[in-house]
């Protein structure tokens, strides 16, 4: 279990990171999710040995990672933000490298690198040097550099930024294998969906402070339990909300000329009782979305704004 | 100590990766002194200063001019001539010139009478180049008038005879002898005779000269030890620019996330700088020594290189520890290249610097490991002769290696990575 406690950064003024804590059990895949600038890479940093924490404490299997660094550092594979690679290199030899770090050698050493490119997908590329390969090929060595010892926790700072949507799904669908396969995982991004559809339980992190964990389900309960209805047409805000104050079981969440975004609970109307309530006879929908609950709603729910403001 | 290795060794694939950055390296030494040779070299006022000293025995109109002809070969550049008496010998010998030319008792008669005439040029021998370009003129003077001798040597018998006469030349003669001067010097055919005046070249040592031109050899070991300073420069600058390319690329962050200690990496990293630099410089003395360059002993060789090595190095490390961004980095460490490269012996060989521009080259790597070489090369030293050079660099080196280390330190500790 890699278990975090108080953990907390400074940089001058600035609060990186405000006394955090969570849990990542063995075998799950924990997602930090939050906004750039919320203190996810000043976390994985301190985790990961890098970065001294002001206050708090890393325990990795029980370790301190501060008062063991090279026994817990073995522990630990990482991927960060940026695509750190040597691309002057073949990736036979980035690999090399950083398999010779972890004290890999020999047959043991090519066995090691040999199952990383197959893993993701660059057994045929291994002689060629980085700089030829593409965003999503680098992206993919760059994950492959962390896993090569075979790491039993595995971090992952962003490791999808910049990439076109088939290589981020190639990336996750190796970051599920690599789950699968029983390493723990921590990983951490701003995009929703990637925390809705690979994490197992989810913490919202903002301005260093953890504000909810749990998983997908716990969380979303925090913005409600009914559905999100998106209405656009030919409407006006000010006759809509006049309609709503008149309704139980619905309640605007953003109103504008055209726009509606309601919550409905589940004890609310149906959506063919609700829709002749609202509109007049002048007012038309051009497209109605039901949407579940999701994390966007919840980060808005606890910090009132949208996770890309 | 084997995520030390392991740094190094990458560090060195990466060089073997990439042969161009290699033949940059070792070629921009070489442009740049190109440059500055075309930019400087024309208008002499850059060039060196040969001194020359005369001393005129015969003391006629011939041999002035002749010390005059010394002073103004513009293929050999500018020729400081003196004309001294016989303390001219003790001042050769304590090398306070490139050459002396003895213009021996009686040179104009035997010069005017068409006799076998010779010049006396001693060589200082602690010079190789220098000496070279006085003979070179020396030789293009006697050859110059050995035919004037062998073309008129009836109208110079005819001069001589009138400087002799105790009564004015006959207006009537003089025109006689310019008219048949001026229909020789129609058809005279250059070079066609051997020269009646001989270039006797000798060592202030006593050793043989050869009779040999300015050779390449010579060339360049005046100017190849400096450049090869210059190119451990830019070797060390190279590999030391890594250590801020890995921190900005979030390679030593990620680098530092496996288990390797911030002192690994750094020890690492000096010893890939150290080994970069010094195999890079050996290069260029490889090359040198292909090119017929006699360097010196092994292993006064090996211990500058070693030495400079490590104090090109830590000169390197301690500038990139002392700014915050690759940019500046670049910025920072070329320009502190480029200025101990001028001042430092690289540009203008170390015998010529202003005597005022000593103290400040004194304080370069350029200045000592130059001056180490010149030991060897010029002087003919041994190891021993170089040990104070060797000290310099390599104790300076060693500090600032360290000083540079520790401040890089102190910055990754406080998360400046």
């Amino acid at each position: 279990m890699l278990s975090v406690r108080d953990l907390a950064k400074r940089f001058g003024e600035i609060r990186a990171v405000d006394g955090i804590s969570f849990d990542v059990q063995d075998g799950e895949i924990f997602g930090l999710l939050g906004p750039n600038g919320a203190g996810k890479t000043t976390t994985i940093s301190m985790i990961s040995g890098v970065l001294a924490p002001d206050g708090g404490q890393v325990l990795v299997d029980g370790q301190d990672v501060w008062a063991r660094p090279k026994q817990v550092k073995r522990l630990l594979g990482v991927v960060p933000q940026e695509i750190a690679v040597y691309e002057d290199l073949t990736a036979r030899d980035n690999l090399v490298f950083w398999a010779s770090l972890y004290g890999l050698r020999g047959a043991q050493r090519r066995a090691a690198i040999d199952r990383a490119l197959e893993r993701v997908g660059l057994a045929d590329r291994a002689a060629d040097r980085v700089r030829t390969f593409s965003g999503g090929m680098k992206r993919r060595l760059n994950l492959s550099m962390g896993l090569i010892h075979e790491p039993k926790f595995l971090l992952l700072d962003e490791p999808t930024v910049g990439i076109d949507p088939q290589a981020r799904l190639a990336i996750l669908e190796i970051v599920r294998e690599v789950a699968a396969s029983g390493t723990t995982v921590l990983y951490t991004t701003h995009y929703m969906d990637e925390a809705e559809k690979l994490c197992d339980r989810v913490a919202i992190i903002d301005h260093g402070r953890i504000l909810a964990t749990g998983t997908l389900d716990e969380l979303t309960r925090l913005a409600g339990e009914g559905e999100l209805l998106r209405l656009t047409g030919s409407f006006t805000a000010d006759a809509l909300r006049e309609r709503l104050g008149a309704l139980d079981g619905v309640e605007p969440r953003r109103l504008a000329d055209g726009f509606a975004l309601l919550a409905r609970r589940p004890d609310g109307p149906g959506l063919a009782q609700l829709l002749p309530r609202l509109l007049d006879a002048e007012a038309g929908v051009d497209d109605v979305a039901i949407q579940r609950p999701s994390l966007e709603a919840v980060f808005i729910a606890l910090t009132g704004r949208a996770l890309r403001d | 100590m084997a995520a030390t290795l392991a740094i190094v060794r990458r560090d060195l694939v990466r060089w073997a990766r990439n042969p161009g950055r290699l033949v940059l390296l070792l070629g921009m030494p070489l442009a740049l002194a190109a440059i500055f040779a075309l930019a400087f070299g024309t208008g002499g006022e850059a060039g060196l200063t040969v001194r020359v000293l005369v001393i005129d025995e015969d003391g006629t109109a011939l041999s002035e001019f002749l010390s005059g002809a010394l002073g103004s070969q513009e293929d050999t550049g500018p020729l400081d001539v003196e004309i001294v008496g016989e303390e001219g010998r003790a001042m050769i010998e304590r090398g306070e010139a490139s050459a002396l030319v003895i213009i021996p008792e009686g040179f104009t008669d035997a010069f005017l009478d068409g006799r076998p005439a010779t010049l006396r040029l001693i060589k200082n021998p602690a010079e190789q180049f220098l000496p070279q370009a006085v003979e070179e003129a020396l030789r293009a003077a006697a050859v110059v008038l050995s035919q004037a001798s062998r073309t008129f040597r009836d109208e110079l018998a005819e001069f001589s005879a009138m400087l002799a006469a105790d009564h004015s030349p006959d207006p009537v003669a003089i025109g006689a002898m310019s008219t048949r001067i001026a229909a020789k010097l129609q058809t005279v055919e250059p070079y066609l005779f051997p020269p009646v005046i001989e270039l006797e070249t000798i060592s202030a040592d006593g050793g043989d000269e050869s009779d040999d031109g300015p050779s390449m050899q010579a060339v360049l070991s005046l100017v190849l030890p400096g450049l090869a300073v210059l190119s451990l420069l830019f070797f060390a600058q190279a590999a030391t620019r890594d250590v801020m390319e890995e921190r900005e690329h979030g390679l030593l962050r990620r680098l530092l996330s496996a288990p390797v200690g911030t002192g690994e990496y750094l020890l690492a990293k000096c010893v890939s700088v150290v080994t970069v630099s010094a195999l890079g410089f050996a290069l260029l003395i490889g090359i040198g020594r292909l090119a017929g360059v006699a360097w010196g002993p092994p292993v006064a060789v090996i211990g500058l290189v070693l030495s400079a090595s490590i104090a090109a190095s830590g000169l390197l490390l301690l500038l990139v520890s002392l700014v915050s961004s690759e940019m500046a980095a670049n910025a920072l460490t070329t320009i502190v290249v480029m200025v101990s490269a001028m001042v430092g012996g690289s540009f203008v060989p170390l015998p010529a610097l202003p005597d005022f521009l000593l103290p400040v080259a004194r304080l370069t790597v350029n200045y000592w490991a130059t001056s180490g070489f010149l030991v060897l090369i010029r002087d003919g030293g041994g190891p021993a002769d170089v040990v104070p050079q060797i000290g310099v660099l390599a104790g300076g080196g060693l500090a600032m290696l360290a000083v540079g280390a520790f401040r890089l330190a102190r910055r990754i500790r406080a998360g400046d990575v």
